[in-house]
């Protein structure tokens, strides 16, 4: 689903923020990609979605290449960042036919698809209120249900945890799991490890821009809690 | 325009609409806000509508109304050319949303595209103000045949593409160049006050050859100057050319240009749109800091350097706020090198007139383009999503405004000084007039600060999308700006009119005063502002 080839990115700065990246998504995988801060995960993620640009290396989804074919490949792809800038002068209701729209997704499909997900997530009072007017977490719930609503083959997520309630967080582990089951792929980053080790099948340790290792989550711990495989990998 | 752009156009236009704002919302303050910022727009366009219109009776007058659609169209075209430069950078580059809207399946010329027909949008009721006003005054006037009318209308809404393309596509090659750097910020606001400083001079370069060419009796007349202008901005011509002559041919010129150049400039701009936009959003990291002695400064002096780092880390902040002070400058320069009589010369067209009786107006002269913009309208709105930083922080908002104060005295006192006396040089001032002038430049400064602090704070706006809507038009500054240059043109009459009969120093005395009573009454103001 996901194939990322040699990807380099550099700033212009003397160092890479992704250094010869390579990592293998496949259906059914929710993939976990964990690093210190400023390691290369945003960047590489950005990449995958088709928002930064780049010339080393090759990023395939669904067997199109991110740079020749990009909108094929966001057609298939939804992205929730770790901060959604959102139109925070649009209702929620209005942003997220907004994403129907661009998707083609007819009305009592949308319909149906929000009213779903709004209510697992418990903001289907909230949706006619300004975006402006939410906290974090809820804007992060409108951005989670504008990347469901189109049924994405590929779900990518930039620390997707930070700032849901309990609840949504359990909502979203149970979406991921439930995609997954049903032939799609999640290719994530975070920063909590318990729930990376619980969540993913699959994980990549991510430092200074390099793959330093990556594999199933059994390879990658070998019997230790993912925690201690991190901080060995990454003070190694 | 295919049905994305029109999705992508509709939502740019609701997700900033105020109506979609006070319809949803149940908070009677910003709803008043809103009204009163409708209210505000159409007292705006009134003046404006006015003003043309004038402009067009005075024409009428002279006996040169043939040249009023040339002008109108001229009119436009400066206009959206210069405001549309402004910005490119924040709307079509490096905008907040980008992220967002290309992780969507649009092509990046559709995301382009929809931002510059957003910027036109947005700017189209101010041309239509002028364009109607002008076309009304044409009509009473002169009297055209029916047929001129839904023409006139029609190409109005061609007139600011061709001008709005060569600003975007200008804007487009600032981003590219300035992609390519390290510090691409800098590099971007110093091409784009190169390409605004030369847009400004380009009128007195075409004098200027026309000078050569020993036409200058032709320029004489504004209405051959127009004609003149109109024959070199072909566009202008056409426009002219089809309401005066009736040319069909003219009309559709136009607009053909227009669509084929709206084509090829978003055919080149889509190519690179995503590698300029990669480059502009990211930031090199060296990763090589070493701790060393750290300095300690007043609260008022660290907020005043805070806000020194927003204004140079922005390319908008800086080509708005800066430009007058850039302008002040060259002002002050240009009237070393050449002389200020040599100026006078060329923009009075040589008029036969005692060039001292300006000498009282220097620092009005210097103030209207430092006064232009002062940080202090728009710097409490730029704080937007920060606020929380200095709400949490054990500081009293006194202190907050009183470090963003400082920070445009900083900004405006230094340029205000060295443009008044270069000015004062080069008329030969005598120099207890000199120090006055630079008295009254000073305190001049610190009205623009307190006057502008009073508008930031009283209008404060937070939620905003893109910088650009508190930079350039956000209700603070509108405020600020109109009745500043309003007075400061009045001001300016009236001490070159005063200096004629009463002695130089004493207008510079009295005008002292009062711009200090004013400075002070508006930082009592802002003061009051704080506690509220």
């Amino acid at each position: 689903m996901l194939e990322i080839r040699h990807f380099s990115k550099s700033y212009g700065g003397d160092k890479k923020a992704a250094d010869d990246v390579s990592l293998t998504v496949t259906s059914g995988d929710i993939y976990g990609f964990i690093g210190h801060n400023g390691a290369g995960k945003s960047t590489t993620i950005r990449a995958v979605v088709g928002v930064l640009d780049f010339t080393e290396g090759e990023i395939y989804i669904d067997g199109h290449s991110v740079k020749d074919e990009p909108i094929a490949c966001k057609q298939v792809t939804a992205y929730i960042p770790d901060n959604p800038d959102l139109y925070e002068s649009l209702t929620g209701i209005q942003y997220l036919n907004f994403i129907a729209d661009v998707f083609g997704i007819d009305a009592a499909e949308r319909e149906k698809r929000i009213r779903h997900y709004a209510d697992t997530f418990e903001i289907t009072d909230a949706l006619g209120d300004l975006i402006g007017s939410y906290s974090h977490g809820m804007k992060q719930k409108v951005a989670i249900i504008s990347a469901l609503i189109h049924e994405p083959k590929l779900l990518v997520l930039d620390e997707p945890f930070v700032g849901l309630d309990p609840k949504a967080t359990f909502t979203l582990k149970e979406i991921m799991r439930d995609m997954c089951a049903r032939g799609a792929a999640v290719f994530f980053s975070t920063h909590v490890l318990d729930v990376a080790e619980k969540l993913c099948n699959k994980v990549a340790i991510i430092k200074h821009g390099k793959i330093i290792d990556s594999g199933t989550m059994e390879e990658i711990t070998e019997g230790h809690s993912l925690e201690e495989t991190f901080l060995e990998a990454s003070n190694g | 325009m295919d049905s994305k752009s029109i999705l992508l156009l509709k939502t740019l236009l609701l997700s900033t609409s105020p109506r979609n704002i006070y319809a949803h919302t149940t908070d009677k303050k910003k709803r008043r806000k809103i009204v009163l910022g409708y209210v505000g727009t159409a007292v705006l366009y009134a003046m404006l509508v006015a003003y043309s219109l004038i402009t067009c009776i005075g024409l009428g007058f002279a006996g040169t109304i043939d040249v009023a659609p040339a002008l109108c169209a001229l009119t436009i075209s400066a206009l959206s050319f210069v405001f549309t430069l402004f910005k490119t950078n924040g709307y079509l580059f490096n905008f907040k949303e980008y992220d967002m809207l290309m992780s969507l399946p649009f092509e990046a010329r559709t995301v382009a595209s929809s931002k510059y027909l957003y910027m036109y949008l947005k700017s189209l009721p101010w041309y239509l103000c002028v364009s109607m006003a002008v076309m009304l005054g044409y009509a009473i006037i002169a009297g055209p045949g029916i047929w001129a009318y839904p023409l006139w209308i029609l190409l109005t809404f061609f007139l600011p593409v061709i001008p709005m393309l060569a600003a975007t596509f200008l804007g487009f090659l600032i981003a590219k160049v300035s992609s390519r750097f390290k510090k691409t910020n800098l590099i971007q606001t110093v091409l784009t006050f190169v390409f605004i400083a030369f847009s400004f001079s380009f009128r007195f370069i075409v004098e200027g050859l026309f000078r050569d060419d020993k036409i200058q009796e032709a320029l004489a007349k504004a209405s051959e100057a127009t004609d003149q202008a109109a024959h070199i901005y072909a566009p202008a011509g056409w426009f002219a050319d089809a309401i005066t002559k009736g040319n069909v041919l003219s009309a559709l010129l136009l607009v053909a240009v227009s669509g084929l150049l709206f084509a090829a400039v978003f055919h080149l701009l889509g190519n690179s749109y995503q590698r300029i936009n990669s480059a502009l959003k990211s930031r090199a990291a060296s990763r090589n800091f070493e701790m060393s002695e750290q300095r300690r400064h007043s609260v008022v002096n660290a907020i005043a350097f805070k806000e020194f780092k927003r204004f140079t880390s922005s390319t908008i902040y800086m080509t708005n706020a800066g430009m007058g002070e850039v302008f002040a400058v060259l002002l002050g320069v240009v009237t070393l090198v050449i002389g200020f009589d040599r100026i006078l010369d060329i923009v009075t067209r040589e008029a036969p007139f005692d060039h001292s009786i300006l000498q009282p107006a220097i620092p009005f002269i210097a103030y209207f383009f430092i006064g232009m913009v002062a940080t202090t309208a728009c710097s409490p709105s730029l704080e937007g999503k920060n606020y929380w930083i200095i709400q949490s922080l054990p500081l009293s908002m006194k202190s907050v405004y009183q470090g963003k104060m400082l920070f445009n005295l900083y900004l405006t006192v230094p340029f205000m000084t060295f443009s008044v006396l270069c000015m004062c040089v080069s008329l030969r001032v005598p120099v207890l007039d000199t120090i006055l002038s630079l008295v009254l430049g000073v305190a001049l400064c610190a009205f623009s600060t307190t006057w502008g602090c009073v508008c930031g704070v009283k209008h404060i706006r937070l939620d905003w999308e893109n910088e650009v809507e508190v930079i350039k038009q956000g209700t603070a500054v509108t405020i600020y700006l109109l009745p500043n240059m309003l007075v400061t043109m009045g001001l300016t009459a009236l001490v070159i009119f005063l200096g004629q009969h009463v002695n130089h120093g004493l207008i510079a005395l009295g005008f002292t005063l009062i711009a200090s009573v004013l400075a002070l009454l508006s930082y009592r103001r802002v003061l009051s502002l704080c506690k509220a």
